[in-house]
């Protein structure tokens, strides 16, 4: 780079008069804009915008019974079927029932682990590489874990001496809590990592100070701890809510969403519909539904939860 | 009874020992500072009688008790912290509070409390706000209001003015002092700041390297240091000290040989020093104490004057090029740079120094 190529900027520009002169600034400026946007803009509008509006469209035909016959078109008609179905209303009841079982839980627990691992002690590190290292397991390995604790022959539920008849995974009552189970156990590293991260962002002043006003473990952790937890603590739930919306596999790999429709979660009733019915029609309709649901829990906890969160500025 | 009695405590991090066997009383209503240079373990010995920190040995007594038992809640001791601490997510109202909460005040008495508390320090219009609404100087009142709304034995307070701009630090200390006279309450103050150690202090209590070097009021750790440590920390600019060779003329009468002059000494020092067996001393003599004039014992040379309005610095050299400060007051006359000048001095205000062991030689 040779500064001295550049011609003097400054005499031409004092002949422009000061309007245009403004004005071309704003479009140089603005394109340049428009052109740092540009690469997030294609890769969104690639992976997600257009395939978002192409899944709307598909809800609007009605596929045939038989492969190789024509689609027709409904129009709402199959959007209002399908949101009307029973087998709707079931699959967004598990769903949610599977988020209240795995989402609460998890955090409680990572937050306890947090705690308990948040001591100054010889070897703590040992105990937050374990709490933390299910974060490394994909869900496979973790259903696969899981699946075996809870097999019927060899698992760990025989042992114990508890025998639910039928097995757990094939147990209308117990199948839904055995694959939460599975997920918070799965979720615990990232809940255990967020949850040590937010308290390592309290101030030790803050506790020290409590302690010497005459606070007990107890009232510190709830007057202190966990007000100043709170963004965390609300980050972690809305989050989790979403993943907990969005989980297939230890479903697919534990249940398939069996026994009786138990563990029937939007995500695994999309799939049958796509690959075991062949029916994209109902698939896009499901999946723009789940959509349509998380952004709404997001939103309505965003509106309710984040007054009761704090944040530090 | 807010007495505090500190018997040979120390406390050792690993290798590092913060503390070393420091044995300190503390009387009842006592304003003592605990002063010493960043890392000299006054902290350390600050939280250990809050109770936030467990010496590695020795016994802690606050009142007629030995606390080393005792956890920090049940210590009746507050503390006011160098950040504050205040509960960023509570208002100054129920930041107060907390203590009172935490001892489970009545809501009535509670009430009457913080208030007592926030008008004593001017913070009755801002119970509502949140911390983060509050300048440094009113966070500072704050902690202070925390820290007297239960009447505790003992108030610890860990370098509490370091946050504030120079001219809020000056009000705030003498509202500090104020403030001790009203509540009467024994006060533990750590600072690294000599100034506040000097002006609030019924004592001082100097530590460096974990080590007790001096206790006592500020005049007399300020006339009569105990040794090259305390002499060279406490004034500002230092007390000036040069090494030289001590040399027996004929009879008593003994003197220092430093460049570009002798100091007479005393008789009575005289006889300290050959007690000693000294045949180097260092000499010190404060900058406000060293006089610029025709005659005088030392040769020097000025080489910049430095006018602080109300009094000047004038650096000097002696003859081998060591610096010396004189303080003068802005009446006298000030040298001109780059000119010789002869230095001189009260014998009464001569300190001198052991080389080796670095302690005063007395008389």
């Amino acid at each position: 780079m040779t500064p001295t190529t550049t011609p003097p900027t400054t005499a031409p520009v004092a002949e422009v008069p000061a309007r245009r002169r403004r004005f071309s600034r704003r479009v140089r400026e603005a394109s340049l804009g428009y052109a740092l946007v540009l690469p997030s803009l294609l890769v969104f509008g690639t992976f997600i915008f257009y395939p978002f509006f192409k899944n709307f469209y598909l809800g609007l035909y009605r596929n045939p019974p038989f492969p190789n016959l024509p689609r027709k078109w409904v129009g709402f008609e199959q959007y209002s079927d399908i949101l009307t179905s029973s087998d709707f209303y079931n699959s967004v009841k598990v769903t949610v029932l599977f988020a209240l079982y795995t989402v609460p839980i998890g955090i409680a627990l990572g937050l306890f682990l947090a705690v308990l691992a948040h001591q100054r002690l010889r070897g703590i590190a040992i105990y937050r590489t374990i709490f933390s290292s299910s974060i490394a397991t994909s869900v496979a390995v973790a259903s696969v874990i899981f699946g075996t604790l809870m097999n019927p022959r060899v698992g760990l539920l025989p042992w114990l001496g508890l025998d639910p008849q039928p097995p757990i995974l094939q147990n209308p009552t117990w199948a839904l809590v055995a694959v939460s189970v599975t997920t918070v156990w799965q979720n615990l590293g990232l809940s255990f990592i967020l949850m040590s991260s937010g308290l390592q962002s309290i101030p030790d002043d803050l506790l020290e100070a409590a302690e010497v006003d005459g606070a007990g473990p107890w009232s510190r952790f709830r007057s202190v701890t966990l007000p100043l937890l709170s963004p965390t603590i609300f980050f972690a739930v809305v989050v989790g809510t979403i993943f907990a919306f969005q989980s297939f596999g230890q479903i697919d790999l534990l249940t398939e969403g069996g026994p009786l429709d138990r563990t029937n979660v939007l995500t695994y009733a999309i799939f049958t519909e796509l690959r075991e019915r062949n029916d994209p029609g109902a698939a896009a309709v499901l999946a723009i539904a789940l959509f349509g649901i998380t952004l709404l829990l997001t939103v309505i906890q965003m509106r309710v939860l984040e007054r009761r969160v704090f944040y530090a500025r | 009874m807010g007495r505090v009695a500190i018997q040979g405590v120390t406390k050792r991090f690993g290798d590092v020992t913060a503390v070393d066997h420091l044995t300190l009383e503390v009387a009842d209503q006592e304003f003592l500072v605990l002063l010493g240079p960043s890392g000299c373990g006054k902290s350390t010995a600050l939280r250990m009688i809050a109770g936030l920190d467990e010496p590695t040995e020795g016994v802690i007594e606050i009142g007629a008790r030995v606390v080393n038992d005792v956890e920090a809640k049940d210590r009746d001791v507050a503390m006011v912290f160098q950040s504050y601490a205040l509960y960023p997510h509570m208002s100054v109202r129920r930041n107060i509070e907390f203590p009172l909460r935490s001892r489970r005040v009545d809501r009535d008495e509670r009430q009457q409390l913080v208030e007592e508390a926030a008008g004593m320090l001017g913070l009755d219009t801002l119970l509502d706000r949140k911390p983060a609404q509050l300048s440094g100087g009113q966070r500072q009142r704050v902690a202070l209001a925390r820290a007297i709304v239960r009447r505790p034995q003992v108030f610890l307070m860990d370098e509490p003015l370091s946050n504030l701009d120079a001219k809020l630090r000056v009000q705030t200390r003498a509202e500090l002092v104020e403030l001790h006279r009203r509540v009467t309450t024994t006060v533990i103050y750590v600072t690294h700041d000599q100034v506040e150690a000097m002006t609030m202090g019924d004592r001082i209590a100097i530590l460096n390297d974990g080590l007790l070097q001096q206790v006592g009021p500020p005049q007399d750790v300020y006339e009569r240091p105990t040794n090259l440590f305390v002499a060279r920390f406490i004034g500002n600019p230092p007390m000036n000290t040069v090494t030289g060779k001590v040399v027996r003329a004929d009879g008593d009468r003994h003197a220092v040989a430093v460049p570009g002059g002798e100091i007479a000494v005393k008789p009575e020092i005289g006889k300290a020093l050959d007690r000693l067996a000294l045949a180097e001393v260092v000499a010190g003599i404060r900058p406000e104490h060293l006089e610029l004039g025709a005659d005088g014992p030392i040769e020097a040379t000025v080489s910049v004057v430095e006018s602080l309005g109300h009094e000047r610095h004038v650096f000097c050299r002696l003859t081998d090029g060591q610096p010396v400060i004189v303080r003068q007051q802005a009446a006298e006359a000030a040298p001109a740079e780059q000119t010789p000048a002869r230095l001189t001095f009260d014998d009464a205000n001569l300190h001198l120094f052991d080389p080796t062991t670095e302690r005063r030689v007395e008389a």
